[in-house]
């Protein structure tokens, strides 16, 4: 079971050990971090948005169009920013650490 | 009285009547907002503006959504130099040096100085003698840390180009991101943002023979540059630059691309011939005038000429038949003398007896040669006046 740690804006670590094979939005919600994911994973809002550690970016799958897309429209943007939803947590990626951002912008309304 | 000849068209271009009568319509009976997506005419015109976007895209070698619309390339400089400056300064993997040339315009140096107030270090690097890039200064200042280096395709008052495709080639090794300001050079000369691996570029209208108050800003998209926006809104153009699109102006920037694609060649031949009829015109009748800037590396409708000893500004004034500056329009109106010049290593003298010609697609022989004409008598009557001190 693969480590993932959360850091909510204000700093605080949740450390987690989630079953190999969800995204970073499905272990939020099983584990209540406040993620809001307001299109359920489906590749057409931003409120999924985290930061992904510096160190762990360049392991991931590199983000496809849509998913950049839709992080064009995302508040507080970085280099490292991803979609929680589609970082799939294998056990090559234990010890994993994302940061929330401060704000989302749900452009569903 | 008779229209001056105009001999200024990098301060500005008129608008094509081809452009002029594109965007008629859309300043009157085709008026609704191109983002008013819930009735037919909005949408009409969100499709015009689309195909605008397409034309200038295609003159580049990009796809329509990497191109923003701004209002001109000041905006665009600006948009892309602080935003990709602070974006990439605030990343986790911060980078924060930017660098940047003497002889860029003003807009592009002030934003920079403006990112160097921010905390970011700024290398503003000298040009040779003929104002080009020297490529070795340049590839030992990018590092792993540059964030951004800002170098204009082509240059608003000596005309000079610079090596784009070795710069974009350098930046891309170091993973600094490359801006060009290319508001002299789109439409020009030839320009694709693949080849010369180009991440930012900036256009404007009014110097392409498409109308003031338009311009663009290209963003390319894979690998993705983000940039921070300077404007907060709707969402309008990616997020980048929120606010209604100007259809009009648009349409018109689309129009003149359009017809820069069709006729670059044509008018870059035309263009240069004139070019060097009227300064073999001007060598025959002051042969000791100098001129600035590389003479192989240049855009065909310029010319930067130093006639020693005559001092610029009488010149202009005993020539009020001809228009034309003795520097860029955007720091001419100040008593400095160019900081272009300087950077190439003029004296102060020399630059305040320095003019440029920019001639354009209207220009004719027969402009040519009278313009060629007045400025050597005048030269001539000067000198006369004021025996030299040499």
């Amino acid at each position: 079971m693969p480590k993932v740690t959360f850091i909510s804006p204000n700093g605080e670590r949740t450390v987690l050990e989630p079953p190999a094979g969800l995204s970073l939005l499905d272990i939020a919600r099983k584990y209540s971090i406040d993620i809001e994911g307001a299109c359920e994973g489906s590749l057409a809002c931003s409120t999924c948005h985290v930061i992904v550690d510096p160190e762990w970016f360049d392991s991931l799958d590199e983000a496809t169009e849509d998913e950049e897309d839709m992080l064009d429209l995302a508040f507080g943007l970085t280099e490292t920013s991803r979609l929680g939803c589609q970082i799939i947590v294998t056990d090559e990626l234990d010890g994993i650490t994302v940061t929330l951002p401060s704000e989302t912008r749900n452009m569903l309304g | 009285m008779n229209m001056p000849i105009y001999l200024d068209y990098q301060a500005t271009t008129p608008t094509d009547p081809r452009v002029l009568e594109v965007m008629w319509p859309y300043f009157g009976e085709l008026y609704a907002n191109p983002h008013s997506a819930e009735h037919a005419p909005g949408r009409a015109i969100e499709a015009r503006v689309e195909e605008a976007r397409t034309e200038i895209a295609t003159l580049i070698n990009a796809e329509s959504r990497e191109v923003v619309f701004t209002s001109g390339a000041t905006e665009a400089n600006n948009m892309a130099i602080l935003g990709a400056g602070r974006f990439r300064a605030s990343a986790p993997k911060s980078r924060t040096h930017v660098i940047t040339l003497a002889t860029e315009h003003k807009c592009v140096l002030e934003s920079m100085l403006q990112l160097q107030r921010e905390g970011l270090t700024l290398d503003i690097l000298p040009v040779q003698p003929d104002g080009l890039v020297d490529l070795a200064l340049l590839e030992q200042a990018i590092t792993e840390d540059t964030a951004l280096v800002s170098i204009m395709a082509a240059n608003n008052e000596i005309g000079v180009l610079q090596p784009i495709a070795e710069i974009g080639a350098l930046c891309q090794a170091k993973g600094a991101w490359f801006h060009t300001d290319a508001a002299q050079a789109f439409g020009k000369i030839p320009l694709d943002v693949a080849t010369q691996h180009i991440d930012l570029m900036s256009i404007s209208g009014h110097k392409v023979y498409g109308p003031k108050g338009i311009g663009a800003l290209y963003v390319r998209r894979r690998p993705r540059i983000r940039l921070q926006p300077l404007f907060f809104g709707g969402g309008q153009e990616r997020g980048l630059r929120s606010g209604t699109l100007p259809s009009p102006l648009c349409i018109g920037l689309g129009e003149a691309a359009r017809i820069a694609a069709h006729d670059m060649t044509t008018d870059a031949k035309h263009l240069s011939h004139l070019r060097d009829r009227l300064l073999q015109q001007l060598q025959a009748g002051v042969p000791d005038l100098r001129i600035n800037g590389a003479m192989a590396e240049r855009l065909p409708h310029n010319l930067n000429l130093t006639f020693p000893g005559v001092d610029a500004q009488a010149l202009l004034a005993s020539v009020p038949e001809l228009a034309l500056s003795t520097g860029s329009a955007c720091s001419s109106a100040a008593v400095d003398p160019s900081y272009v010049l300087a950077a190439l290593g003029l004296s102060e003298a020399d630059a305040r007896s320095t003019i440029r010609l920019a001639i354009g697609r209207p220009t004719t022989a027969d402009e040519v040669d009278r313009a060629a004409a007045r400025l050597v008598s005048a030269v001539q009557s000067l000198r006369a006046a004021r025996p030299a001190a040499e």
